[in-house]
């Protein structure tokens, strides 16, 4: 059969889904990243390798996430997409009509405005932690949760309590303060829920043009709690999309799958990157007091890329993205 | 039919309100004000507003919405200037402006230009026009000018013999804040838009009065004594409420009468980071007790509250020692 | 007497050029760099916007290098930038920095206030040198704004990826060398031989106006070379505000009439901000409804954190871009700010302006 691969490494996971030929998700694969974006990759490429049905041939591949050039560069991508773009094209292709994309992952948060399968519109979060789900991996933690059991505990409350604070830190002695005067744990989880929608909605939904359907993924959307909130706060029915928590890799093949379409052959260096010895260094440019960090990517100790430097001194040249 | 203006309890309010009542009232208006601000008011405002913007603009954008539906017109004047060749900041230069675009289903604006950058008698064209809309007698506007300018006068009087803008707005004599009452004094320095709203600072006065120490604010320092001591500064300070409080903060460091200074402050204030920053620097040279609060939407209560009390202790402790030795 | 000033952008070409001119001792700072940016948060206040934490951050730098007088730029408000020097001042000197200060204010009452300030650097020069270097230095900032605008135009085409940039500083090393205003013609010459060299094709592009706050829109530091990011999407940038008119603006006090004037933008923006605002609020909101009916693809508002006439225009940018369809991003810079947020930002914005450009040519 025919594949396409989608790559999503970001600064907190590391997803890889394989799409097949009508844009079906086949499998799909959940990584932490753990600060080692080359080891994740590789390591998802032989698991993602394991469960291939037989005599699959990948024909695209496309990479997203904070670490999209890394991953396009080891792996061989077609397609080198940022996130937003990528989560977009899960999100109308799976959900047809969408009009408003909520998503919301471990260290970021956006939004994406779509009118007739075109993104009008979109913003990232600018305040810190405070409107992504680190917030709520960090307040479980310190009640005591499992992340996984957050949002059924949550869906019992029924006066959820009132958290201020869209700093996770002022939060954090806000819910403090709210645990030693009594509140039951679900109404507190429930109230952590609201105050991160709240976060999310004054900052980045703010002036945006939210109507329905109303898509809502990313890791976080693994929440109930988070959906009822939500749908509260908008009074509207928010959709949690099949692969909520790997649309970006969704994204990303399919845009790979439209790219080579053209009749273009794939860039793919096969399942054999992931036993490739790749090594990701960097140096300190000294050519000028800018000292910037020049990132350095080595397959079997030969240099295939490098950036980071303002100048463009050091950068190998890549192929240009071209626009049309 | 009488015509419903309404006054957003924010911004300048502080400052302008018997004026700007008085005036409105003069030409047969009938004048509401939004009440005291509060939670509800805040998450309008802040549903609204920009989030780079500060709380009290943040918080204007709440008394606003507030408003809707319930007047003829709201009264969001641009204040440019209100005194020669000084400026207020420049949001509120905008602020009609931002209001229109962020504000929907709004009545009509009074939203004239106030700006006595060239000179102070610009006023009374720019205050015509803001009658404009429902009276154009000009006998009548005369009139209300001149009771408003009255009325401005009694008040700012208020206020230099110790009054804060709460007591002053009022005709009860009340024995304000004026030092001598308590043991100890504590100055206030801030814009009156964070200091006079009790709902933002979480309720300073009321903390530091139950503390038992007298409240003296920038506003309480008549004014040729906030200009000789804003003259000592290497520049003129082009803005009219930072100038205020640069000033009057000297002067209380000058003052043996004065035993701290809290600056509050809001997130993200261009002023005050720069006037705050010019007193800051000069209570340390001067060895002033000193406190400078910032005030946000997520500031936690306990913080501040602690914070707060903490300046107070340490106030009261100082001035003991010191009277001891 | 060593004389420094506060970078922003190609500024110390200019500035370089007209003291040295006129025999001044010049220190120009190291160019801004995280060093420079942490050095100044350290000690500014908190929330200033981060030009000042820079200016301070090239004053301490150029300290080291021996400076030991500032020469920098004044103003009667309301932006704060107008008291930029006198706050920056108190903190070098808390810090035990000497240094003397002369600040190019605008003259309140007479122009000779203005020109007793010039005589503190220039000393005993006569004024018809003083003015010949003031023209030399200005000359020098026409000519590195007129690189800048080829460099936009030929990035989105260029055939090698960095080629124009290399191209650029090269020719700008021309202009920073010229000695004399004699040596400025030939080195014109030479740059604009040096650009024209750039091998291009011709391909769509896609436009952008790039609008904000002046020192953010001309420091590629403090927008993380926005203009380069942009380029290499394929992207043809024009910005709102150029050096010389900033010079023209804020150090000859507006003396040279005839440039593309305020006035236009004030204008343009009078249907959704009918007042200035102090800072360049008002050429932000005009800027952006001009490149709108100059039919531009996109519009880019850059401003620093807590920018206060900025924080105005962004208020009301969305509604001009909900009349108009225009679309506007507006990204904000503080020393948080890192590279690869603004780099996804600006590439799916990019995607978004060429997935319309796409649909609106196939209807059309």
């Amino acid at each position: 059969m025919i594949g396409f691969l989608g790559l999503d490494v970001g600064s907190v996971s590391t997803n890889l889904v394989l799409l097949n030929e009508e844009g079906r998700v086949l499998k799909s694969v959940y990584l932490r990243t753990s600060g080692r974006p080359i080891a994740a990759l590789q390591k998802g490429l032989r698991q993602l390798c394991g469960l291939l049905p037989a005599k699959t041939a990948i024909r695209g591949v496309g990479a997203t996430g904070s670490g999209r050039h890394l991953a396009g560069i080891i792996a061989g991508a077609d397609v080198v997409k940022n996130e937003i773009t990528s989560h977009a094209a899960a999100a109308y292709r799976l959900v047809p009509g969408v009009r408003t994309v909520l998503e919301i992952g471990g260290q970021d948060s956006k939004i994406i405005i779509i009118r007739n399968g075109v993104v009008v519109d979109f913003a990232m979060n600018t305040v810190c932690a405070a409107g992504t789900g680190s917030f709520l991996d960090q307040q479980a933690a310190r009640l005591n949760i499992k992340i996984e059991d957050f949002g059924k505990a949550a869906l019992k409350s029924a006066a959820p309590v009132r958290i201020a604070g869209r700093c996770a830190v002022f939060a954090e002695s806000d819910m403090i303060h709210k645990q030693q005067m009594g509140y039951d744990l679900p109404d507190i989880l429930a109230g952590l829920c609201e105050a991160l929608v709240r976060n999310y909605l004054n900052n980045v939904g703010k002036g945006k043009d939210i109507s329905d359907p109303v898509v809502f993924q990313g890791g976080v959307a693994a929440n109930q709690g988070m959906k009822a909130a939500f749908e509260r706060a908008l009074q509207t029915e928010v959709i949690i999309p099949p692969h909520f928590d790997v649309m970006g890799a969704v994204g990303a093949a399919m845009l790979a799958r439209d790219y080579v379409s053209r009749g273009i052959p794939t860039k793919f260096k096969g399942f054999g990157a992931a036993e490739t010895d790749f090594r990701a260094g960097s140096f300190e440019c000294d050519g000028c007091p800018n000292l910037c960090e020049v990132v350095e990517i080595k397959e079997e100790g030969r240099v295939i890329a490098r950036w980071g430097d303002r100048c463009g001194r050091w950068s190998i040249r890549v192929a240009r993205e071209k626009i049309s | 039919m009488t015509v419903k203006i309404g006054i957003p309890r924010s911004l300048l309010f502080y400052y302008y309100y018997p004026l700007w009542k008085t005036f409105f009232e003069g030409l047969g208006a009938e004048v509401t004000v939004t009440g005291p601000s509060t939670k509800a008011v805040l998450e309008e405002g802040l549903g609204l507003c920009v989030d780079e913007a500060c709380l009290p603009v943040k918080v204007a954008f709440g008394h606003v919405a507030a408003l809707r539906g319930k007047v003829d017109f709201i009264f969001v004047p641009r204040l440019v200037s209100v005194f020669p060749r000084e400026y207020i900041c420049p949001k509120f230069l905008g602020f009609p402006d931002m209001v229109r675009s962020c504000v929907g289903g709004l009545p009509g604006l009074i939203d004239i230009n106030i700006n006595l950058y060239r000179r102070e008698k610009d006023l009374y064209r720019q205050l015509r026009e803001a009658a404009s809309p429902f009276c154009r007698n000009p006998l009548r506007i005369a009139a209300a000018f001149g009771e408003a300018l009255a009325e401005h006068r009694r008040f700012t009087e208020r206020l230099e013999a110790g009054m804060l803008p709460d007591d002053a707005f009022g005709d009860r004599e009340v024995a304000g804040g004026k030092p001598g009452g308590e043991n100890w004094t504590v100055a206030l320095v801030g814009h009156p838009y964070n200091i006079y709203d009790s709902f933002i600072n979480l309720n300073i006065i009321k903390r530091i009065r139950e503390a038992r120490m007298n409240v003296v604010t920038a506003d309480n320092v008549p004014g040729p004594v906030v200009d000789r001591y804003a003259g000592t500064l290497s520049k003129r300070l082009f803005w009219t409420l930072g100038r205020r409080m640069v000033g009057s903060a000297y002067y209380f460091m000058d003052n043996p009468a004065i035993d701290g200074i809290i600056h509050v402050a809001s997130f993200a204030c261009g002023p005050d980071s720069m006037t705050g920053e010019l007193i800051q620097r000069r209570a340390r040279r001067t060895g002033t007790p000193f406190l400078s609060l910032t005030l946000d939407e997520h500031a936690g209560e306990a913080g501040i509250v602690t914070r707060i009390e903490a300046f107070l202790d340490m106030v009261a402790m100082k001035s003991e020692l010191s009277t001891l030795s | 007497m060593k004389v420094t000033f506060p970078h922003m952008g190609n500024l110390w070409i200019c500035l370089e050029a007209m003291l040295e001119y006129l025999g001044v001792e010049t220190v120009v700072p190291p160019p801004s760099t995280k060093k420079t940016l942490s050095l100044g948060s350290k000690h500014a206040p908190e929330f200033a916007c981060m030009p000042l934490k820079l200016n301070l951050g090239n004053f301490m730098e150029a300290s080291d290098l021996g400076a030991d007088t500032i020469l920098m730029a004044g103003g009667c408000g309301p932006c704060r930038f107008g008291y930029y020097a006198q706050v920056e001042y108190e903190i070098l000197c808390d810090l035990g920095y000497r240094y003397s200060l002369v600040v190019m204010e605008p003259p309140e009452r007479h122009i000779s206030e203005f020109l007793a300030r010039i005589r503190q650097i220039t000393g005993n020069r006569s004024w018809l040198e003083v003015i010949r270097g003031i023209k030399f230095g200005y000359q020098k900032a026409r000519a590195v704004d007129g690189l800048e605008m080829t460099a936009m135009r030929l990035r989105p085409r260029e055939i090698d990826p960095g080629s124009t940039d290399a191209a650029l500083s090269a020719a700008l090393e021309e202009i920073a060398g010229a000695r004399r205003p004699e040596d400025l013609p030939p080195a014109i010459g030479r740059a604009r031989e040096i650009m024209g060299g750039v091998p291009v094709e011709d391909r769509p592009v896609i436009r952008v106006g790039l609008v904000g706050e002046i020192y953010t829109v001309l420091e590629p530091f403090a927008n993380l070379e926005i203009e380069k990011k942009l380029g290499r999407l394929g992207v043809e940038v024009d910005r709102s505000i150029y050096l010389s008119e900033w010079i023209n603006d804020h150090l000859f006090m507006g003396l040279i009439r005839g440039m593309r004037s305020s006035s236009l933008y004030k204008k343009s923006a009078s249907p959704y901000l009918r007042h200035f605002v102090g800072g360049h609020g008002l050429e932000t909101m005009g800027g952006a409804v001009y490149y709108n009916s100059l039919g531009y693809d996109g519009v880019i508002q850059i401003l620093p954190f807590t920018c206060m006439p900025e924080i105005v225009a962004q208020s009301i940018l969305p509604g001009f871009s909900r009349d108009t369809g225009m679309p506007v991003i507006t990204l904000i810079s503080d020393e948080q700010s890192g590279d690869a947020g603004l780099q996804t930002r600006i590439e799916a914005f990019v995607d978004l302006l060429a997935e319309k450009k796409r649909r609106k040519e196939w209807s059309a």
